[in-house]
């Protein structure tokens, strides 16, 4: 299999990992982050090695609000993932601060994503 | 997540892709990128643009054109694949050359493994792609996901025809090549077969190894050690072969372990078990190089090594048993051979005496001949102490590889003990034989060899006893040679013959040895009378002869009740006289039998040269004190010593023959010779002469039984057994009143078996004679009997003091 040379080293949780929305805005997360979502989980798979994996940039076909709000559950959901079963994951208050009026696009968002 | 409270702003639309949709233009677009993806050029792809592909074609209900369109492709290529690199590796037949045949075979191997490999990388990057549609689409239309469908494709496209008959092939011949004792590359037999292991063909989860690897192979298997057994069996030795089948268990089991199946294994050793070893044991086991040879050169790792390999089959354990068996027995008849020899030789003396005796010629070869029934006895002791000693040896022998290589198996040992009881119960005189062999140890080997190993020498003789069946005969003999023992003050150590009746009491109990103990409580008792009769003696006048009396109990003492006569010269009456009177003053009532058989008596006699004191037996000596009187060169016939002494004829010969024919010819026998003639005289012989003062002349005696004697034994033994099974029989009628024939005789045999082997139909008949005397009764029904309680009360007879012993 012909690999990038430069993607063969291991991917680590803490690689940094850019991600674009369709109006120019660019985000940096962290790959753990980025795994929170399917769709990202196997653009980013060095093993399949697409165009994205390589170069770690991924796309999201939405606006940047819409992106923000996604990275903002994915890193939300990256972080209380590991508690402990007694911690309250305070999802309410995650809720609150979505705005509804991106609810509907969210939601398809999150479908095309895996979450 | 999408719960969010109504309030009115601006909502978007979501993003339509409808109306300039079109899945004909996507799949168009999608196409060429998954023909990339299946040539690995995925990473210059982008993955979000080919997932949104998929993605829209699900959302616009266009799942089940993106599905067959991915599996013709994917199927395309398969098809490419095996025509480009599967067919080509294809071994070109006639191929004769093995290691060409084998490269060959193992391309083809590497050749489906790659394509394999490559086939799932493709359809994993598929997946990751369309995994949209899976998580949508396959599950609603009830078609397996792409993962499953490319092995589905798979199979069909690949693992079929040609290619799979060829694959088949190519992996026993590697199997086949590797048992030829050729290296093969294991790791592509291995990938091949994972690939089989991985595709399963129905819903039961068989895979393609079980469906069509696992039976030719073990096939192959059955036939290529089929054909190696036969092989084997014809060209090599037993240790060769079990090394040989050892090293084809630990190949095949490697074989499984690391490019077959680990399910395989049982089946593969199976086909092992059966056709090298269960069709060859009891050829192995028997072979000039089998177990007997193994035994005979004690090859420990062999027969180790025999006993593991023949125990892993359920039939091993027992043909080694039978092995064993045969080989105990073909031992044993060996040495039993020794004592039939002994019976032949000694048939052969008793021939030639009763040829000889009516004329008694003196040819000078019949003179040899003379010599043999004494040599014979002598030899029959030598050969009895090999025999037993044999045995021990043997014993021995299978004890160490029973404990080395048998791995203290309770079943071999089991047979082993079988074996060694039927061949010792073979030989009619081992009772005989051991009861020798103990006498010997206690009598002689105590002066060369310390406790510990005496202890040791006795202790295995036990085992040998225990074998035994009949053990009343043993009894009866070992009595008789512990008197002889006793009475002659021969036994070495008393402390040895109380722990060799210990050791007896502990395998028979109490009953069997009470006599003996009997025996030797008469010994104590009389050490304490013949020091009151000396005291007493001191008191009164004490007769001319010093007298040492033995005191026995009739019933513990194994000595004939019929007492042979014997005229005692005055001096000597005059001696019993005196103790008897002591005697019964001390103990009314008692009767005493002077039996003097047992005795021995010490005699000074002035020869010419010197004066010698002799220690001879009580008859010897009274024939002796016949000649006291004689003057120089007077002759005695054997008539006239015969009537002054009343002695019976066959215990007369032996003294006389022991005073005039052994080393110390104290008398002179005209004619000279060895065997005392009845015709015969003797006369004194005052020239005698011996380097020492003191001379103990030993009876010529038969410590072996003769012929006669043996057969005298076994009637007092039939005797003694029929009062025994009556004895059993009021016991345990005596317990139960009311008993079957059947329970009565099973429980008779039960009872008596410690002892010896009682034959139901002398049971049946001393049962006739308990009813004849009114012991007991025959019921109604014929079957059963009652047992008649106030008859017995009535008659205290020998049967309730039997009931104690």
């Amino acid at each position: 299999m012909t690999e990038d040379i430069d993607m063969q080293t291991e991917p680590k949780d803490t690689d940094w990992v850019c991600v674009n929305s369709t109006d120019g805005f660019s985000f940096l997360v962290r790959r753990k982050v980025a795994y929170a979502s399917g769709t990202m989980r196997n653009m980013l798979d060095t093993e399949s090695n697409y165009a994205e994996a390589s170069t770690r940039t991924c796309t999201i076909y939405q606006r940047g609000i819409i992106v923000e709000k996604l990275l903002e559950y994915m890193a939300f959901r990256a972080h209380y993932e590991s508690v402990g079963p007694k911690e309250e994951i305070p999802v309410h208050e995650f809720m609150e601060r979505i705005p509804p009026e991106i609810v509907l696009e969210l939601l398809l968002a999150a479908d095309y994503q895996e979450m | 997540m999408a719960t969010g409270r109504a309030r009115v702003k601006t909502i978007r639309p979501p993003q339509r892709y409808g109306p300039e949709f079109s899945s004909q233009k996507t799949w168009a677009l999608l196409e060429p990128n998954i023909r990339e993806i299946l040539n690995h050029n995925a990473m210059n792809l982008s993955f979000e643009e080919n997932h949104r592909y998929a993605y829209n074609m699900v959302l616009c209900k266009e799942g089940p054109m993106l599905y067959e369109g991915v599996k013709r492709l994917v199927k395309e290529n398969l098809v490419k694949l095996a025509n480009e690199v599967i067919i080509p590796k294809f071994p070109t037949s006639g191929a004769s050359d093995l290691m060409h045949k084998s490269q060959e075979d193992e391309a083809l191997l590497k050749a489906l493994r790659r394509v394999w490999d490559d086939h799932k990388s493709s359809m994993y990057r598929l997946g990751q792609i369309l995994k949209y549609m899976d998580r949508v689409y396959t599950k609603g239309a009830g078609v397996p996901e792409t993962w499953e469908a490319g092995l589905e494709l798979f199979l069909e496209n690949i693992m079929r025809g040609p290619i799979q008959v060829h694959l088949i092939t190519a992996i026993l011949d590697q199997v086949q090549f590797e048992r030829d004792g050729h290296v093969i590359n294991r790791s592509a037999v291995k990938g091949c077969v994972d690939v089989l292991l991985g595709l399963t063909t129905d819903d039961k989860g068989t895979n393609l190894y079980k469906r069509d690897l696992e039976q030719p192979l073990l096939a192959a298997s059955e036939k290529f050690y089929q054909g190696e057994g036969d092989r084997l069996v014809e060209t090599c030795g037993a240790p060769e072969f079990l090394s040989r089948v050892e090293t084809y268990l630990e190949a095949e089991e490697s074989r499984t372990q690391h490019y077959l199946s680990r399910l395989t294994a049982p089946a593969l050793r199976n086909v092992l078990y059966n056709h090298l070893l269960t069709a060859h044991l009891s050829a192995v086991i028997s072979m000039p190089t089998g177990l007997n040879s193994m035994i005979e050169s004690d090859k420990i790792e062999d027969l180790e090594r025999l006993y593991r390999i023949f125990t892993l089959v359920p039939e091993g354990l027992s043909t080694l048993k039978r092995a064993l068996k045969d080989s105990i027995a073909g031992r044993g008849k060996e040495i039993n051979r020794i004592s039939l020899a002994i019976d032949a030789s000694e048939k052969e003396a008793a021939a030639t005496r009763s040829d000889l005796d009516p004329d008694a010629p003196k040819g000078k070869g019949k003179e040899k001949e003379k010599k043999r029934p004494q040599n014979a006895t002598a030899q029959t002791l030598t050969f009895a102490l090999q025999w037993v000693q044999d045995i021990l040896d043997l014993k021995d022998k299978f004890e160490a590889i029973w404990k080395q290589a048998f791995k203290k198996d309770r079943e071999v040992e089991s047979a082993l003990n079988e074996a060694f009881e039927s061949f010792i119960n073979l030989n009619e005189r081992c009772s005989e034989f051991i009861s020798l062999f103990i006498d010997d140890h206690l009598k002689r080997g105590l002066k060369g060899k310390s406790d510990a190993e005496v202890e040791s020498i006795l202790d295995k003789t036990i085992i040998v006893f225990r074998y035994i069946t009949e053990k009343d005969v043993f009894e009866r003999y070992y009595k008789g040679h512990l008197a002889k023992r006793l009475l002659l003050g021969r036994s070495v150590s008393d402390d040895a013959e109380r722990g060799m009746l210990a050791k007896l009491k502990v395998e028979c109990g109490f009953q069997f040895t009470q006599k003996l103990e009997g025996m030797f409580q008469d010994m104590k008792v009389s050490v304490d009378t013949n020091t009151a009769y000396r005291a007493h003696l001191s008191k009164t006048t004490p007769p001319d002869v010093d007298l040492s009396v033995t005191v026995m109990t009739s019933t513990f003492w194994p000595v004939s009740y019929i007492v042979s006569p014997c005229n005692l010269p005055p001096p000597l009456l005059r001696a019993c006289q005196s103790f008897e009177q002591f005697y019964f003053a001390r103990h009314s009532g008692r009767r005493l039998t002077w039996l003097p058989s047992h005795g021995n008596g010490d005699v000074r006699v002035v020869f010419n040269k010197r004066t010698h004191d002799l220690n001879v037996s009580t008859y010897a000596l009274v024939i002796l004190l016949l000649f006291e009187s004689l003057g120089d060169g007077e002759f005695l016939t054997y008539s006239e010593i015969k009537e002054a002494t009343g002695i019976v004829d066959n215990e007369l010969q032996r003294h006389l023959q022991s005073l005039a024919c052994a080393k110390y010819k104290v008398l002179k026998k005209h004619p000279p010779s060895r065997d005392v003639a009845l015709d015969d005289s003797f006369s004194f012989n005052a020239d005698f002469t011996a380097d020492l003062q003191k001379i103990k002349i030993s009876t010529v005696s038969a410590r072996v039984e003769t012929g006669d004697e043996r057969k005298e034994t076994k009637d007092r033994i039939e005797e003694e057994r029929r009062h025994q099974t009556e004895a059993c029989i009021v016991r345990i009628m005596k317990d139960r009143k009311h008993m079957k024939h059947n329970d009565l005789v099973n429980e008779v045999t039960r009872q008596l078996a410690s002892r010896f082997q009682p034959d139901p139909l002398v049971i049946k008949k001393r049962i006739e004679g308990l009813i004849d005397r009114e012991y007991l009764e025959r019921c109604e029904d014929r079957k059963s009997y009652n047992y008649l309680v106030s008859l017995i009360l009535c008659l205290p007879s020998a049967y309730d003091w039997l009931t104690v012993c």
